[in-house]
């Protein structure tokens, strides 16, 4: 299992994503509102998943599980808080994808569809000031690639810890050995 | 002192033939236990990379159903590389000239090896 430093890949997404504190505090201010709206939220998104014939397999088992998790979610986007504890759940998120076989497509996709669902159910709740809506749009997105930058980043380190595998189990070569070699050719 | 043997064993195979370029006593994780080898050689990459095609040989004849491994045998435009067990925790690799003949080295390197294999 590879070492993540979840502080500095908090860092790092924060960075690039944009977040701020200020947007965290946005999304705070808007929880009750948006939380009676996350059911349907939800049951919209896996709608449209359901719909797509590659995503199907590996949601139709377990959808109402997946739900449940998905809301709980949702509202974490507007509580927070998106320390290294989230970062570290999320990159979990990451994980379990890759263990799952979902392809890597499949993450960008979801975060567009919600963001596109957040958006419109904001557009419902912040009707009559439209500073105020824009500041939670960029907020929303803000975290979603913040969120989105974690989960690609554990996608991409358990697939390369999967594959590492793999070509220890056919070479034959030990996870020691491996590393010796690896060790030997440091730049 | 078993470093010391390990040294003595390489000497002798070294010193046994002047087609016998260098050589190397690796454990099977790639580390280097003793090695007789030019200056512009890097020990770790030897017995990594040494180790590493052993391991791969081992796959190899086991895949394609050619029984247990002897030895892993390169040859480039420059000379030979010859991999092979010496006993279960270790590897030897040896580099030897491109006109070296071949049925001695890979004797003297058989008697290495079973010396080797009686210090580890």
């Amino acid at each position: 299992m590879v070492d993540i430093d979840y502080e500095q890949l908090m860092r790092y997404a924060k960075q690039f994503s944009g977040v701020t504190e200020q947007m965290e505090e946005t999304l705070q201010g808007l929880y009750e509102r948006v939380k009676p709206n996350m059911a349907d939220v939800t049951e919209d998104f896996y709608a449209v998943l359901l719909d797509i014939p590659k995503a199907e397999p590996f949601l139709k088992d377990r959808v109402d599980s997946l739900k449940e998790t998905h809301i709980k979610w949702l509202e974490t986007v507007f509580s927070g808080p998106f320390d290294v504890d989230y970062v570290r759940a999320m990159y979990r998120v990451g994980d379990v994808h890759v263990k799952a076989k979902l392809p890597v497509e499949f993450m960008a996709g979801a975060m567009a569809l919600v963001s596109t669902r957040l958006i419109a159910m904001l557009g419902t709740i912040i009707i009559d000031d439209q500073k105020r809506f824009v500041e939670a749009v960029s907020a929303v997105n803000a975290i979603l690639g913040f969120t989105l930058m974690v989960m690609q980043q554990s996608y991409e380190s358990s697939r390369l810890a999967e594959e590492l595998e793999k070509f220890l189990k056919i070479t034959g070569m030990s996870r020691t050995l491996f590393d010796n070699l690896a060790s030997a050719y440091k730049e | 002192m078993r470093e010391d043997m390990l040294a003595s064993i390489l000497s002798d195979l070294n010193g046994s033939s002047a087609d016998i370029e260098a050589s190397a006593v690796i454990s099977t994780d790639g580390l280097i236990m003793a090695s007789l080898l030019p200056a512009n050689l890097d020990e770790d990459r030897v017995g990594a990379m040494s180790a590493a095609m052993l391991s791969l040989g081992d796959r190899t004849a086991s895949e394609l159903t050619r029984g247990s491994l002897e030895m892993v045998l390169i040859k480039g435009s420059d000379g030979y590389v010859v991999m092979t067990h010496a006993g279960e925790e270790a590897v030897v690799s040896v580099q030897a000239k491109s006109s070296a003949k071949l049925g001695l080295v890979f004797l003297d390197i058989k008697r290495a090896a079973e010396a080797i294999n009686k210090v580890i």
